[in-house]
C-alpha cells in the first residue's frame, strides 16, 4: 500500500472509528485500478471498442446484526464514507429479526495474483486487433451472414481490510473471447454456431491464453462446417431420449441446476424477491440424493487458470477446495461466515463447518454476496465422447446455449442449443437444429448415467452471472467433462 | 445534483476538443442510489452509492473509441485525461465499412418532469418502518424478503457537434416484499413503483397480500397438465412478452439483420392481433419519462405496433448508420413502452367469469427465447399464480412452465384491461438505468401453450 499511504491511513482510521461505534465488525475494499476492455467485431467492423476505467473503496458495517454498506469513488470523503455505512447499519439494525453474525476468524495477511504472462492492457489495440482480424477473415464466407468477434479484458487491483486485522492485496485478471456466425436455414431462419475461450484449467491467463490457438483461434473451420450442415438440418422432434452434455453446454446446466441452488444465502431466503429461492433445505446435506452415483461436483477456487479462481474472498477466507456433491449425495454448499453461522443456528447442528469462501463483491461499489467460484463437476470413468457415443442407443449430443430458463427454486428448467447430433445404436447420424431440452434437476442428475474421463474436461469461463440487488454481475469457471443424461425431454410438442 | 461548475468544466473540455477537430461526446450520468434489501423479516442491506460517470465517444473518420471513467469530475484535466484515452482508442481503431453518426444534442434540454425531492432525500429509516408495519399487520408469523431501491438519476450531454446541452434528473423507486409461510413452500409477492414517495402505500400492500393469504393457506398448490389453456396474464407476464416481443422484433438491427421474428414481415403489414398496440411514448406518466436519448436525438412519440399492424422499426445511432437510416431516439437504457388498454374490466375475474378453468399468471420467472427468429419463448410461473374456475379462484398453482410464439400469443390475445398500470422493470447493473412501461392491468389469452409443471411453488 506504499503507493496510497494516505488510504491506508483514512482506512485504518475509519475501521477504528467503526468499532468506536460499537460496530460487531468492518471490512473495507479499495479497488485502486479497475480496468477493462470490450472489443467487438461485428461483420468486420470494430463495433464496439470500449475502455473503462473505475477506483474507488467499499466500506461494510456489521452493527446490532445487520449491514450497513456505503462507497464512493471520491478519495477525499473516506471519512464521511466509513460514517454513511456506520449509519447505514444502525439504521438497519432497527429492524432484526435473526440478527447476522460474522463470528471471529483469524486474520488473514497474504496476497493473490492471477497467473499471467503478459498484461492484456500492455497489449496495443493494433495487436489485439490484428489478432481479431485475422480470425474473423477465418470466418468470412458468402454464405456466413453475420460474423461476430468478442474480446473481453479484465485487471483490477483491490486491497482488502477488515476489523479483525487481515490484510490482503489481489491482482486480478481475466481474458474473455467469443466468436460467433450466423447463416439462413431452408426455413429462412437464422441459425448460428458459436465457440468461447475456455482453459485446461493450467496455465496462466494474461493475454497469452487467448491466442493459445487449440483454446480459442483454432476453432473457426470447425464452427463453419458445423453452420453448414446445420442449414440444411431436419428440426428435433419432441420425445424422451438420452442427451450428451458437451462442456460448452454442460457447464451452463451445472451453472444453473447445482451452482445457483446451492448457493447459501438462496438456501437460507435471501434472494427470495429476486434471484428466487432454492429446492434444497438445510435437511438436504448429507441425506439428498441429488443425482446418481456418478455424480460428483465440487466448489474448487483453486483452479490455476480460471475466472472462478481469486485467492481469497471478499471477507478474508482463503479459497477452499470441497465437495458438494459426493457419488450423488449432497454434503456441502457455497458458503460464506454469516450465511454459514445462521445455517447452523437455525437447523440446530453443525451441518457446515466454516465458510467455504464464496463472499465476492463485482465492484467495489457493491457489497459482498455468495457466489459461485469454480463450481465443476469431476471426471469420471467413461472414457471419451466417442466411448460414450458408442454406448448410446437413442440420444443427442447437445453443444452451446441459445436459452435459458429455470424456475425460481432451481427445480426446474429449459435449455435451448446451438445444435444437435443424433445418435443411434451408438453412432452419429445427422445434425438437428432447434433443439431444447427441459427437466426437473433431481430427476434428470439421477438419470446421469455416463460421466467422460479427464480428456473431455474443461474449464469453461462465464463473465455475466447476474445475482443480487444492487445487481451484479460476476466471473465465474465451471470445469465440466461430458456428461449423458437418459430420458430427457427434448425437442417442442408441434 | 450535478452543480453548474462541473457543466462549465465539461463544455469547457468539449470546446478544447472541438477547437482541435476532436468529434466527440461527452455523457455524464450521476447516480444518488439507495437500496435496502429485506432478508428473514430483517434489514440483510442498507446500502447507499453516490456515483459518477463520465462516457465519452469520439470519432474519427471511420473510427470510433469510447471510455468510460467512473470519477469525480472536480478537474478538468480528470475530463481531459479520459478524452484523451478516447482520442487515441478512436486512432487506433480499424476502419468500419460505413461512416459513424457522431451523438448530436438536437434541443437544448434541462428537464426534471419526474423530480420528487422527498424520494431523493428520503431517510432509508422510513423504509424500514414501512417493512416493519406491513410485517406486523400481514402477520408476524410468516418470513419476509424483499427489496427497496430508490435513487436520484442525472444524465447530461453536450457534444462538439453543436453548443447544446441537455440535462435530465428524476428519481424513480421500486419497493418488493415476498411473504413466505413458514410451514409451506409458497410466497406472496406484491410491488410497487413510481417517482414520487407519496406513491408508495403500506396500505396497499397489505390490502393486496392479506387478499391472497386465504387462498394460499387453504388450499394446496394444483398441478397444472401440458396442454393449451386460457391463461390471464398479469401486468407483469404481459410486460415481459411483449418487452421481449419488440425488442427482438422492433429492433432495426435485428430486423436488417433477418435475426428477428419480424423479419419476413414488412412495417405496414399486420404481425398481431389488431387489439395490440405498442407506443414508445416518453410523455406517458406511467412510464420514467426522458426527453432525450444518449445520442442527443429528442425523444418523441413512436408508434411499434397499431391495431396489430407492424408500423416502425427502431434505430440507435450505431444501427442507423450502419443501415443509412435516421436514428429514432432509441439509443437508451430507459425507453417508454405503453401497451394501449382495452374494454375489459377493471377486475380480471369478473373477465372470466364464464371460463371454466383458466391460469391467472401474474409475473414471469426467467424468460428467455430459445429461438429469436421463431418469435418462441419460455418462463414460468412465480409468485400469486393461481387456478380460477368460472370467476372464482379455486387454488394457488405449482410453478408452470408456457412455452409459445409471439405470433400465437399476441395474435389471441381476447381481453385487454381498460385500466392501466405501471410496470418497472429497471436494473441496477454496472448503473442505475430506471425503465418502466406502461401496461393494462392484465390480459386474456387463449390458446397458451403449457409445456411443464412442477411439483411445488
Amino acid at each position: 500500500m506504499s503507493d496510497h499511504p494516505e488510504v491506508q491511513r483514512q482506512v485504518e482510521s475509519g475501521i477504528d472509528h467503526a468499532l468506536a461505534e460499537d460496530a460487531d465488525y468492518c471490512d473495507v475494499r479499495f479497488y485502486s485500478k479497475d480496468k477493462s476492455e470490450f472489443l467487438l467485431l461485428y461483420d468486420g467492423n470494430l463495433e464496439a471498442n470500449d475502455t473503462g476505467t473505475e477506483s474507488g473503496l467499499g466500506v461494510r458495517v456489521l452493527w446490532g446484526g445487520a449491514w450497513g454498506f456505503a462507497a464512493s469513488s471520491d478519495l477525499g470523503s473516506i471519512e464521511e464514507t466509513f460514517r454513511r455505512a456506520v449509519r447505514n447499519a444502525k439504521t438497519a439494525s432497527t429492524l432484526v429479526r435473526i440478527p447476522l453474525d460474522m463470528g471471529t476468524q483469524s486474520p488473514q495477511k497474504g496476497s493473490y495474483e492471477s497467473p499471467m504472462k503478459v498484461s492484456p492492457f500492455e497489449v496495443s489495440l493494433k495487436d489485439k486487433l490484428d489478432f481479431l482480424q485475422r480470425i474473423d477473415r477465418e470466418l468470412e464466407e458468402d454464405w456466413i451472414q453475420r460474423r461476430m468477434l468478442r474480446a473481453g479484458f479484465q485487471e483490477r487491483r483491490v486491497r482488502f481490510w477488515n476489523s479483525e486485522g487481515s490484510r490482503i492485496d489481489k491482482h486480478l485478471c481475466n481474458v474473455f473471447g467469443a466468436m460467433m456466425i450466423m447463416g439462413m436455414d431452408e426455413d429462412g431462419r437464422m441459425q448460428r454456431r458459436s465457440h468461447s475461450l475456455f482453459t485446461t484449467g493450467d496455465g496462466t491467463r494474461g493475454w497469452e491464453l487467448m491466442i493459445r490457438p487449440e483454446l480459442f483461434s483454432s476453432h473457426t473451420e470447425r464452427i463453419k462446417t458445423e453452420l453448414s450442415q446445420l442449414l440444411k438440418a431436419d428440426e428435433l422432434e419432441y420425445g424422451k431420449r438420452s442427451v450428451i452434455l458437451l462442456p460448452g453446454q454442460g457447464h451452463l446446466q451445472v451453472h444453473e441446476t447445482i451452482g445457483h441452488p446451492l448457493e447459501l444465502d438462496r438456501i437460507l431466503g435471501y434472494e427470495l424477491s429476486y434471484a428466487g429461492g432454492s429446492f434444497v433445505d438445510l435437511g438436504s446435506f448429507g441425506e439428498l440424493r441429488y443425482g446418481s452415483e456418478k455424480l460428483n461436483a465440487s466448489s474448487y477456487g483453486g483452479v490455476a487458470n480460471s475466472p472462478g479462481s481469486f485467492g481469497f474472498d471478499d471477507e478474508g477466507t482463503p479459497e477452499k477446495n470441497y465437495l458438494l456433491i459426493d457419488k450423488g449425495i449432497l454434503v456441502n454448499a457455497l458458503t460464506s461466515r454469516a450465511m454459514v453461522r445462521e445455517a447452523n443456528e437455525r437447523a440446530g447442528r453443525k451441518v457446515f463447518e466454516g465458510s467455504g469462501g464464496v463472499a465476492r463483491a463485482s465492484s467495489f461499489y457493491r457489497a459482498p454476496i455468495d457466489r459461485m467460484t469454480n463450481i465443476n463437476v469431476e471426471p469420471g470413468d467413461d472414457g471419451s465422447l466417442r466411448d460414450i457415443v458408442e454406448a448410446t442407443e437413442d440420444g443427442v449430443i447437445l453443444d452451446n446455449p441459445t436459452s435459458w430458463s429455470i424456475g425460481s427454486n432451481r427445480e426446474h428448467f429449459h435449455f435451448g442449443c446451438e445444435i444437435a447430433w443424433e445418435i443411434k445404436n451408438g453412432k452419429r447420424t445427422r445434425i438437428l437444429k432447434n433443439p431444447t431440452y427441459q427437466g426437473h434437476t433431481l430427476e434428470f442428475y439421477n438419470s446421469l448415467s455416463a460421466v467422460g474421463g479427464r480428456s473431455t474436461w474443461r474449464v469453461e469461463q462465464v463473465n455475466n452471472c447476474g445475482k443480487g440487488e444492487p445487481n451484479q454481475t460476476m466471473e465465474i469457471g465451471h470445469g465440466v467433462p461430458v456428461m449423458r443424461f437418459d430420458d430427457v425431454v427434448t425437442g417442442e410438442r408441434g | 445534483m450535478l452543480d453548474q461548475k462541473t457543466r462549465e468544466l465539461l463544455k469547457k473540455v468539449r470546446d478544447e476538443a472541438a477547437e482541435k477537430g476532436v468529434s466527440a461526446s461527452f455523457t455524464i450520468h450521476r447516480e444518488k442510489s439507495h437500496l435496502m434489501r429485506i432478508g428473514n423479516s430483517s434489514v440483510s442491506l442498507n446500502t447507499s452509492e453516490e456515483l459518477t460517470r463520465l462516457d465519452l465517444r469520439v470519432v474519427d473518420g471511420r473510427r470510433e473509441g469510447t471510455h468510460t471513467h467512473l470519477v469525480e469530475l472536480d478537474d478538468p484535466d480528470t475530463a481531459r485525461e479520459a478524452l484523451d484515452v478516447a482520442v487515441k482508442k478512436a486512432a487506433m481503431a480499424a476502419e468500419k465499412s460505413y461512416q459513424p453518426l457522431s451523438e448530436t444534442v438536437e434541443d437544448d434540454m434541462d428537464e426534471s418532469p419526474q423530480f420528487d425531492s422527498a424520494l431523493a432525500n428520503l431517510d432509508p429509516a422510513e423504509k424500514a418502518e414501512a417493512y416493519a408495519e406491513i410485517f406486523s399487520r400481514t402477520g408476524d408469523r410468516y418470513n419476509y424478503s424483499g427489496s427497496w431501491s430508490s435513487g436520484v438519476t442525472e444524465i447530461y450531454m453536450v457534444s462538439t457537434a453543436n453548443e447544446r446541452e441537455a440535462y435530465h434528473v428524476g428519481t424513480d423507486q421500486l419497493f418488493s416484499v415476498v411473504l413466505k409461510d413458514p410451514d409451506g413452500s409458497w410466497e406472496l409477492r406484491d410491488d410497487q413503483t413510481g417517482w414520487r414517495f407519496d406513491q408508495f402505500s403500506v396500505d396497499d400492500t397489505v390490502r393486496r397480500l392479506t387478499s391472497l393469504l386465504p387462498v394460499f393457506r387453504n388450499n394446496r398448490g394444483f398441478r397444472v397438465d401440458e396442454g393449451e389453456y386460457t391463461v390471464v396474464l398479469g401486468s407483469g407476464a404481459l410486460s415481459e412478452i411483449v418487452s421481449f416481443a419488440v425488442f427482438t422484433g422492433m429492433n432495426g438491427r435485428m430486423w436488417e439483420e433477418n435475426q428477428g421474428w419480424t423479419s419476413d414481415r414488412k412495417p405496414g403489414e399486420r404481425i398481431v392481433g389488431d387489439n395490440l398496440t405498442v407506443i414508445d411514448d416518453p410523455g406517458n406518466e406511467n412510464t420514467f419519462r426522458f426527453g432525450f436519448d444518449l445520442a442527443g436525438k429528442t425523444r418523441k412519440s413512436f408508434p411499434l405496433i397499431e391495431k396489430g399492424v407492424f408500423k416502425n422499426l427502431m434505430y440507435d445511432i450505431s444501427s442507423a448508420a450502419r443501415f443509412g437510416k435516421e436514428p429514432t431516439g432509441h439509443h437508451t437504457r430507459s425507453p417508454s413502452m405503453v401497451i394501449g388498454t382495452g374494454d375489459g374490466p377493471g377486475d380480471p375475474l369478473q373477465a372470466v367469469a364464464d371460463e371454466p378453468r383458466v391460469l391467472w399468471i401474474p409475473a414471469l420467472h426467467y424468460m428467455n427465447m430459445p429461438s429469436i427468429s421463431r418469435g418462441i419463448f419460455t418462463g414460468s410461473s412465480r409468485f400469486n399464480a393461481l387456478l380460477v374456475e368460472n370467476g372464482e379462484i379455486v387454488s394457488p398453482i405449482f410453478s408452470t412452465r408456457i412455452t409459445d410464439s409471439f405470433q400465437n400469443v399476441l395474435n389471441n390475445v381476447r381481453t385487454l384491461s381498460s385500466t392501466e398500470v405501471s410496470e418497472n422493470g429497471s436494473s441496477t447493473y454496472a448503473r442505475r438505468a430506471p425503465v418502466a412501461m406502461a401496461v393494462p392491468s392484465y390480459a386474456v389469452i387463449e390458446g397458451v401453450k403449457i409445456t411443464d409443471c412442477a411439483e411445488s411453488f
